[in-house]
């Protein structure tokens, strides 16, 4: 009988550590981070004493190096206490980049960069996208030339997350895992992942208005002849692509159970309201118009949590050589498409039942439902996850693109 | 500085409750959690030892699913912890506690202090903490705020109607705390994990060498006969009228009346 839902004892101590943290410090502000644009010091300066900024770093970096079920039981508990999603994105990026930077980072860059990261004092991004090129990464044009033991980075970079923390809220700074291409000709193969500090020479940022999870900064980027020292490159040159998609897979997992929490928890506050109020005498929760729903969208969650937790799971499978890099990317591409649209819908049809005050922004779930789109496109578009679950079901032939 | 922290799991007082046919809380079917006061007991110990040095050791008489409140109590920094736990201890009233908390804490031996809440969430009697202060025949003070070590007494800051008193007490003592006195450290996800493999001793009745007459039901001279639920009654009155002045005056006469009056 292998298959086991429960969480270990360890787990469940740290949901509840987690939990009462997120809700004595985060959730109290978050309409705050939401009006003033930025996660207070504060909270930045408290994650860190918790070590949620060390989950992916290992121990002889100072870090914790959790398996990826854990970082989810993490995420889900600051996606229930922040509906905006601002906090749970400064630790999920940072949790699934600083686990590619850890495992494909050379020594050198690992003693450097890893410590600081571990104690919350060093952010790790990631940065792909640009002006011409999001889902369809081969198109980009950012370039990395050698020149002696360094590189000099031309290019622009697009919607990218974390770079005024980085820049400004980080004690020692922190940058973005960078995909840039080394040997254009040769296409995604030709593609390599360098680590480039925020605060280098050569940046022009240019900040974007996002819609939502306006707590964590957003941000457009101009590199002009950025210089970074070879052992910042994360990986063999030309693996970029390949090391690219590996983060994205443990970031849309914590993705997902990002979404259910954030949903689950908009549910709770709907059920508080619906169970209340009362129209033509009788509480709204008791008509079928109201509670048919109700129902399936929680099941619907708690079957897209499921597959979260799955995806968390073939993540660990995969660390010890039980399953294949692509049954990862299926997995996690599942639960990422199924869960986003689950929580859009939900939210979605529970802020109707809050009446007008549902589309106020003091209703906690409008800052949900824009939280959630959100990942209609990071860290994936919806499209392409059904891509990846095609290419993986029909076979590659079947790839639009080939 | 050697203390000794009674920590009691109570149910979470965010779940619902859930109440027996005869009246008792329904604790199995109850997510327990450390009572609220304790955890300002563990975090004036803790603060205590972090000042004059020594060792924490908490405690809870509880059955064995209650381990996990000692787990928390590792967590936050204690540096060990007993679990009292036994049949023969089921149906124990404040006395019963008391006596077999003083029980193990004679085996424990060597201690300076004794901390603990204020009272508990649940039964909130407030009974236990002086009741074995009396069983192992030392001073304690309650509602205590602040604390000062000086030589061989604690200077306490206690929480009384409208102000406060400083005592000084003898050491060993036992105080127990408000939650006025601290706010209580999260653990780090380190000492969460570190807490999880330490090992937690457990004590059966045997191991305390408590009188068998003395403790569970047997020895509980309490007998509950029954819970009711309180059902407070808004009191609404509508003032009216076109004098403003007097409609005031007649609203502070009433309240007057319960009782009330205002600070000029």
């Amino acid at each position: 009988m292998p298959l086991d839902f429960r969480f270990t004892e360890e787990q469940d101590h740290l949901r509840r550590t987690v939990k009462e943290f997120a809700e004595k410090f985060i959730t109290p502000k978050v309409f705050e981070m939401e009006q003033k644009e930025k996660i207070p010091d504060e909270i930045i300066r408290e994650m860190a004493r918790l070590g949620l900024f060390g989950v992916s770093i290992p121990e002889e970096y100072g870090g914790l190096y959790l398996d990826p079920i854990t970082a989810g039981v993490i995420v889900e508990e600051l996606a229930k206490a922040d509906l905006s999603c601002s906090t749970p994105v400064l630790y999920l990026v940072h949790t699934a980049w600083s686990y590619i930077a850890q495992k494909y980072g050379k020594k050198e860059f690992k003693e450097e960069v890893l410590p600081l990261a571990a104690e919350g004092k060093l952010w790790i991004g990631i940065a792909t996208t640009e002006p011409g090129a999001g889902s369809d990464l081969r198109s980009i044009i950012t370039t990395a030339r050698k020149e002696g033991n360094e590189y000099v980075v031309n290019g622009e970079k697009a919607f990218i997350s974390g770079v005024r923390e980085a820049l400004k809220q980080f004690e020692m700074g922190g940058g973005h895992l960078t995909l840039v291409k080394t040997d254009p000709e040769k296409g995604h193969r030709g593609m390599t992942m360098i680590f480039i500090p925020i605060r280098s020479q050569g940046i022009t940022i240019k900040y974007e208005k996002g819609w939502g999870r306006k707590g964590i900064s957003w941000a457009s980027y101009k590199l002009d002849n950025v210089r970074v020292p070879e052992k910042y490159v994360i990986g063999d040159e030309g693996r970029g692509f390949y090391i690219a998609m590996e983060g994205f897979d443990y970031a849309r997992a914590l993705i997902a159970t990002v979404c259910c929490a954030v949903a689950k928890r908009a549910l709770e506050i709907t059920m508080d309201y619906i169970k209340q109020r009362k129209v033509f005498g009788v509480s709204i929760a008791k008509f079928e118009g109201v509670q048919f729903p109700l129902a399936e969208h929680w099941a619907r969650i708690e079957a897209a949590q499921l597959l979260a937790y799955k995806a968390l799971w073939a993540l660990q499978m995969e660390r010890e050589g039980k399953i294949s890099r692509f049954e990862v990317s299926k997995t996690a591409a599942e639960a990422k498409m199924i869960a986003v649209l689950t929580a859009i819908r939900a939210i979605d049809d529970a802020m109707r039942w809050f009446g007008a005050f549902g589309y106020t922004e003091e209703c906690p779930l409008t800052l949900a439902i824009k939280a959630v789109k959100s990942y209609e496109w990071a860290e994936g578009a919806t499209d392409i996850m059904k891509i990846i679950i095609a290419r993986e079901i029909l076979g590659r032939e079947f790839l639009p693109y080939r | 500085m050697n203390i000794i922290v009674l920590v009691k799991p109570v149910p979470d007082p965010k779940a619902p409750v859930r109440l027996k046919p005869d009246g008792t809380i329904d604790r199995e079917k109850v997510p327990l959690t450390m009572n609220l006061y304790d955890k300002h007991a563990v975090e004036a110990a803790l603060r205590i030892k972090e000042r004059y040095g020594g060792k924490v050791i908490a405690i809870s008489m509880a059955p064995p699913h209650a381990i996990e409140i000692l787990r928390e109590a590792l967590a936050m920094g204690v540096d060990d912890a007993i679990l009292l736990s036994d049949k023969r201890l089921v149906g124990s009233d404040t006395l019963a506690t008391s006596y077999a908390l003083s029980q193990a804490i004679l085996k424990i031996g060597n201690f300076d202090l004794i901390l603990c809440g204020m009272e508990s969430t649940d039964g909130n009697t407030g009974h236990v903490g002086p009741e074995v202060a009396e069983f192992l025949g030392i001073p304690h003070t309650t509602y205590v705020e602040r604390i000062e070590i000086k030589n061989e007494y604690v200077v306490v800051k206690r929480l009384v109607e409208g102000g406060y008193e400083l005592l000084k007490v003898k050491i060993p003592a036992l105080l127990t705390i408000t939650n006025t006195a601290n706010e209580p450290r999260i653990p780090t996800i380190r000492d969460v994990i570190k807490a999880r493999r330490k090992a937690i001793t457990v004590w059966s009745v045997n191991d305390i060498k408590a009188d068998p007459n003395k403790i569970g039901l047997f020895g509980s001279p309490t007998r509950i006969l029954k819970i009711e639920k309180v059902v407070l009654k808004r009191k609404s009155k509508i003032f009216s009228g076109s004098d403003v002045d007097k409609i005031i005056e007649s609203f502070l006469a009433e309240l007057k009346k319960d009782g009330i009056s205002l600070l000029r």
